[in-house]
């Protein structure tokens, strides 16, 4: 904290003295200024609300398909032969590749950005899922074994509930990727968003306003993680380390 | 690597309804895979299990399994741990929870029914885990070193009481271990294994005089210390 505020205060200082190039490296009081003319304007809500609506459904798309898929490769041998080449591919590929294609599919507006948040999500989600499921103790499966527990029970009582642990902690992870699909998105092809607005601020040469957008954006990203972790606390009452 | 060692060579014993019997062995000498075996866990390579005289296909019925790790499921309250074998098999749930609380009320847990295992001590643990394996009312119950990782004396006071409920309820009791002592104290009969290829050494019927259920005092028993030097020698631990 204290480190920071002392990092600001230089830069300032440097900047204000004309040592540092405010054209280039901003300075924070103009940051500052360009900050609250954003947010009084109220011009940066619908780029807000755009960006946020695209990273929360691709963060949900993508989590929803990863972890049922994820754990599906657990149940079946099968789909996890089937799938195992296809998540290795998908997930070697940097997502920004795929954006011409994803443009060409979905268009230009939202669909194309959740699209891109839900391929840069569904991979991790996948492999942390399978993980979780792989990481259940055998000797835990032994005793639902003893029991007689059929498969299907073993998977529902034992295998999903001790794969939440590493679910959320995908949650937590994804969420950023979420936010990065959103934003490559815009940046490829956009009208709004909070990419589109440091895409152009960035091509303006506007420094300010595009530290602007990114404490913004940072602060997107800081409230969504905080809701995740407030979720697993409700849902997971077990963890006490969580509290 | 990849040379397979034989492990277990023909084995048959004999386990009488309400009996208890200890299988003692030098430690790596194929116990828990033994225990593996008879639950159809994992399958022989060669040759077959036989329980009442007939191979099992599967899991045998009436077979209650507990290990020294209590393995509680971390998300599951005390009780819930309980009812885990009765939802299995299904039925109603609030017969379930009846059982699960009658039996915690025995185990001296009437108290913790609600808490989750993380608040809960070692031998607490392994109390809910002995009442979870007793719920679904198995006829033969194996422990495979259950209380070995409680110390001395949480574990007198938790092998006194496993006891005395299964000499109460009735049911056979196969325990393995690598403790002579414990193993003299708590059986009616102690069979001893030897090293790889495990097989039966010696088998000693254990008659003492006293309180079966004052495991400190039959440590002083005569008779005690006789049964716990020939076992010893028959183990020929190296």
């Amino acid at each position: 904290m204290f480190c920071c505020a002392a990092l600001i205060g230089v830069w300032q200082w440097r900047a204000r003295e004309g040592a540092l190039n405010a054209f280039l490296y901003g300075s924070p009081a103009e940051i500052g200024t360009a900050l609250m003319t954003t947010i009084e304007t109220g011009a940066i809500w619908t780029d807000l609300t755009t960006t946020a609506l695209e990273t929360m459904a691709g963060f949900t798309l993508g989590n929803v398909i990863g972890t049922t898929l994820g754990l599906a490769l657990w149940y079946s041998r099968f789909v996890s032969r089937v799938l195992q080449p296809f998540i290795l591919a998908l997930g070697s590929i940097p997502i920004i590749a795929l954006a011409p294609i994803t443009i060409i599919w979905f268009g230009t507006g939202f669909a194309s950005k959740v699209a891109m948040s839900t391929l840069s999500v569904v991979v991790v989600s996948i492999i942390i899922a399978y993980k979780g499921a792989l990481g259940v103790d055998p000797d835990q499966i032994n005793l639902m074994l003893s029991l007689r527990a059929r498969r299907s029970q073993i998977f529902r009582l034992l295998v999903i509930p001790a794969s939440m642990t590493d679910i959320f902690a995908g949650l937590k992870l994804t969420v950023g990727f979420a936010l990065l699909g959103a934003i490559v998105g815009e940046f490829m092809s956009s009208t709004k968003g909070l990419g589109h607005e440091i895409f152009k601020s960035g091509s303006l040469y506007a420094i300010s306003a595009v530290f602007a957008e990114l404490i913004i954006t940072v602060a997107l990203a800081l409230a969504l993680s905080g809701i995740i972790t407030r979720v697993e606390r409700r849902l997971l009452p077990w963890r006490h380390d969580l509290s | 690597m990849g040379e397979t060692l034989e492990i277990i060579r023909s084995i048959s014993f004999s386990l009488a309804r309400g009996e208890i019997v200890s299988l003692v062995g030098p430690s790596g000498c194929g116990k828990t895979t033994l225990l593996n075996l008879l639950c159809r866990l994992i399958e022989p390579s060669q040759g077959s299990v036989k329980w009442h005289g007939n191979e099992v296909g599967g899991v045998p019925p009436g077979v209650g399994y507990m290990l020294q790790k209590d393995l509680l499921l971390p998300w599951r309250t005390a009780i819930q741990n309980v009812m885990l074998g009765l939802q299995v098999k299904g039925g109603s749930r609030a017969e379930h929870r009846a059982r699960a609380s009658e039996l915690l009320d025995r185990l001296g847990l009437g108290g913790f029914t609600d808490h989750f295992p993380s608040t809960l001590s070692g031998g607490m643990r392994q109390r809910v885990a002995l009442a979870r394996t007793l719920a679904p009312d198995p006829d033969v119950l194996l422990f495979d070193e259950p209380f070995s990782a409680l110390d001395f004396q949480t574990k007198i006071l938790i092998e006194r009481d496993t006891l005395r409920l299964i000499r109460e309820l009735r049911r056979s009791l196969l325990l393995i271990t690598h403790d002579v002592e414990e193993a003299v104290c708590l059986s009616d009969r102690v069979i001893v294994l030897s090293h790889r290829p495990c097989m039966i050494v010696a088998e000693h019927r254990i008659d003492m005089d006293g309180d079966r259920d004052n495991l400190i005092a039959l440590r002083e028993t005569k008779g005690f210390a006789h049964y716990v030097r020939r076992i010893w020698a028959e183990l020929d631990i190296r």
